[in-house]
């Protein structure tokens, strides 16, 4: 069943270190952006939208669990915010 | 409170219901000192002595004046506190149609976006500007009473300020009070009568107000924006969780008109009621006939 | 029962004097309700060259979720899930005779089912300070999970919240038919993770977060099930016994007007195999009256490869190798429309994803083409009551 071809060479990607030092480099700015960021501040009495169903960070959250679990057993490195599952073998 | 005002009670002892009374009775005197726009001594009053300047006022008027900001911005302009002397100008007891130059100097003094509120500090910044908060007091004070029956340990009740309704607690029994919604013309009956499961009733009509001349009616519900009468209903009454919801919900459905209120109401989701000067009743409340 | 929107505005202005606060947008603890959800799940058939059943899994999964309040402060929320997974699975790679990878399957056709349960317990001060603890338990035939977690949100001012918290979960794998495979017996793996976020109300109509992930795992760590082909043999997958992972994320939220919100969400994460990955998505919330909404979105996802993973290895290759290509560099674009339609007390959803991953979809490009990139789709029914 074994054929005697020689594997392909390993050898490294020559763009996955630009590729690696660009996304630092937005990681770095978005952070910036972020600190820098002027805000309005918010009276109690405006924050009637903000409580919306369609505001919230996961509306639906049997969705949103099953979508963490089918991007978690496909890819390689999937994970989200907030406490881990339960595991399973599907990783 | 400037209205006939009843507290239905359900208990076993007989000081307890004498000793709420007294409370709820105290409280809806302290509300009536505080904010009455016909009193000298009031809050309202000396709020409105320190227009052109500022004044500091005290959380439990910072909060309905942030509740008051609130529903000016939500209902773009129509809410506003500050309207006090167009209303005036539209009240029946004037008994005559006010003219052009009446209305544009009371436009003058009027507008939410002439106040600057920066809580606590409240500045009025034309003198001449007064706050008018009888369309929220009342339902608040429906609601504090409603609150200090309950913590008196009263569970069955309900609190009636003028037809503006707090429920306190079902029958002893479980099942729902029985209300009757006022009828926009002073007939005395009811125009309807609902279960109130929860929360508060608040009803909105200019029935007692409006201005009739030479048979056409002026609503005494003006546009803070043009100093106009809008084209409204009849009356509008809510059902919510709280009475001061409710109130808010048929006040801005009252201001919006009989064009806009309506899908305004529907699309809030509360149980409600409108009646229109043709005497058509619309609305999802369910009725007890 | 969930407010509307301008009920919730009415509620929130309201809050101080009634007494009542306002759900805020990440609250739940008002609410009681109860959801069910079936989804399907279908790989397609791999379509490059392979040896044995190229049809892939198959999954129907069922999910129950209750939350209820506690008294006036806590939440309880229970979650249980069942899945009943079948199919062939990739089982290792053989280089053909022009060389290009050639995937085998497993054949024999899989039939597990997955049981799992979360409970989470949540105390809620007030002002968006919350505390919860949560357990949850998963078991397979051959798998066991027992995980512990707790969070905290804490407010730092009136625009600004901390959310941090950590969980540890244990694992234990027992592969079946080990003897007839020659596999490992019994293995065990432990995963600690940490978070820290932070979230900023922006304005009236706008609110981002970023946060921070980092995750530790040791034991065993490689696939029991998977081969790989090593010179002339075929050797067991054989990966280190630890990973760390570091992943930033970032969320934002953005009313659009009173009948639309648009949410933005990315993930950039490093792990110690030498992998990185970028994920990107983005969902539009639309109302369209009456009840009903809308939802359609997009993901993008982008992964490099393991240090030591290739479709197949020379000689002396090692000491770690592995084929599996979730390992390996690909790129996978998905697009999902979800409808919902609420009555009454009622809400009945209905969705779909379509998936597609392909090495020719990685950032960055990959010289290495794997054979076993997945496509697949997934659809869901769902049904909500609740009870306020």
């Amino acid at each position: 069943m074994h054929s005697n071809a020689k594997s392909p060479s390993l050898s490294p990607n020559p763009h996955l270190r630009t590729e690696c030092a660009l996304r630092w480099l937005l990681a770095v700015i978005a952070l910036a952006s972020l600190a820098g960021c002027a805000t309005q501040t918010v009276q109690p009495w405006q924050r009637g939208t903000l409580a919306r169903w369609d505001m919230r960070w996961d509306p639906d959250p049997l969705q949103a669990a099953m979508d963490q679990h089918a991007y978690f057993s496909k890819e390689g490195t999937s994970g989200e915010i907030g406490a881990a599952g339960g595991g399973c073998g599907c990783n | 409170m400037g209205c006939p005002c009843a507290l239905h009670l359900e208990t076993h002892d007989e000081s307890v219901a004498q000793a709420v009374l007294a409370a709820v009775t105290g409280e809806c005197a302290r509300l009536d000192r505080k904010y009455s726009h016909y009193r000298d001594d009031s809050l309202v009053a000396r709020i409105a002595a320190s227009a052109g300047g500022a004044i500091e006022v005290d959380e439990e008027t910072a909060d309905l004046l942030d509740f008051a900001a609130a529903l000016h911005a939500q209902s773009d302009g129509l809410f506003d506190i500050t309207a006090g002397a167009l209303t005036r100008l539209w009240d029946a007891q004037g008994g005559r149609l006010p003219d052009k130059a009446e209305i544009t100097i009371a436009l003058t003094v009027t507008g939410w976006q002439r106040v600057q509120w920066r809580r606590p500090v409240l500045r009025l910044s034309i003198p001449g500007m007064r706050l008018d908060l009888g369309g929220i007091v009342k339902e608040y004070a429906a609601d504090r009473c409603a609150t200090l029956c309950r913590d008196a340990d009263i569970k069955s009740g309900v609190v009636d300020l003028g037809g503006d309704l707090a429920l306190i607690g079902p029958h002893r029994d479980g099942t729902a009070w029985i209300v009757g919604i006022k009828a926009p013309r002073p007939s005395g009956q009811a125009a309807a009568r609902i279960e109130l499961p929860r929360g508060g009733l608040a009803t909105s009509g200019d029935y007692e107000r409006a201005l009739i001349v030479d048979g056409r009616r002026y609503s005494h519900i003006v546009d803070p924006r043009s100093g106009e009468p809008v084209q409204g209903f009849a009356s509008v009454s809510v059902v919510a969780d709280s009475c001061l919801v409710a109130g808010a919900a048929a006040t801005l459905a009252m201001l919006m008109g009989t064009d806009r209120g309506g899908a305004y109401l529907r699309e809030l989701g509360l149980p409600h009621l409108t009646i229109r000067d043709d005497g058509r009743i619309d609305g999802d409340i369910v009725r007890i006939d | 029962m969930r407010p509307s929107p301008s009920l919730s505005l009415l509620l929130a202005a309201s809050a101080a004097l009634t007494g009542h606060a306002p759900a805020r947008a990440d609250e739940t603890g008002s609410e009681q309700y109860a959801g069910y959800r079936f989804n399907v799940y279908s790989e397609d058939a791999l379509s490059a060259p392979a040896l044995g059943d190229p049809r892939r899994y198959q999954v129907y999964s069922q999910q129950f979720l209750l939350i209820t309040p506690i008294g006036n402060r806590n939440t309880l929320s229970v979650n249980a899930t069942h899945e009943v997974m079948s199919g062939s699975s990739p089982w290792y790679v053989l280089p053909g005779a022009d060389g290009r990878p050639i995937q085998v399957l497993s054949g024999a056709t899989i039939r597990d089912h997955r049981s799992a349960a979360t409970v989470s317990l949540t105390h809620d001060a007030g002002g968006n300070d919350t505390t919860s603890i949560s357990a949850s338990y998963s078991q397979e035939r051959d798998y066991h999970s027992t995980a512990i977690g707790a969070e905290r949100t804490l407010p730092l001012n009136a625009a600004l919240t901390l959310g941090f918290g950590g969980s540890f979960s244990h694992d234990r794998i027992e592969p079946f038919e080990a003897m007839l495979y020659d596999r490992i017996q019994r293995a065990e793996k432990n995963t600690t993770s940490a978070f820290a976020s932070l979230s900023l109300v922006l304005d009236r109509y706008s609110v981002v977060e970023s946060g921070i992930q980092l995750n530790y795992q040791s034991g065993y760590l490689s696939d029991p099930y998977k081969l790989v082909s090593v010179g002339d043999a075929l050797d067991p997958d054989t990966r280190p016994g630890r990973r760390s992972e570091a992943a930033w994320l970032l969320r934002y939220r953005r009313a659009m007007n009173e009948n639309a919100a648009l949410h933005l969400d990315s993930r950039l994460a490093v792990n110690s195999w030498g992998q990185h990955s970028l994920t990107l998505a983005a969902n539009w919330y639309q109302s369209l009256g009456d009840g009903w909404q809308l939802v359609p979105g997009l993901r993008y996802y982008s992964q490099s490869r393991a240090r030591f993973y290739a479709p197949f290895f020379a000689e002396n290759a090692g000491p770690f190798f592995s084929s599996d290509y979730r390992l390996g560099a690909f790129g996978a674009a998905a697009a999902n429309l979800n409808l919902r339609k609420r009555f009454g007390h009622w809400e009945f959803s209905v969705g779909a994803e379509r998936y597609h991953a392909a090495t020719g979809y990685a950032l960055g490009g990959t010289a290495l083409a794997d054979p076993a990139t997945v496509s697949y789709t997934r659809m869901f029914a769902g049904l909500d009551f609740h009870f306020d």
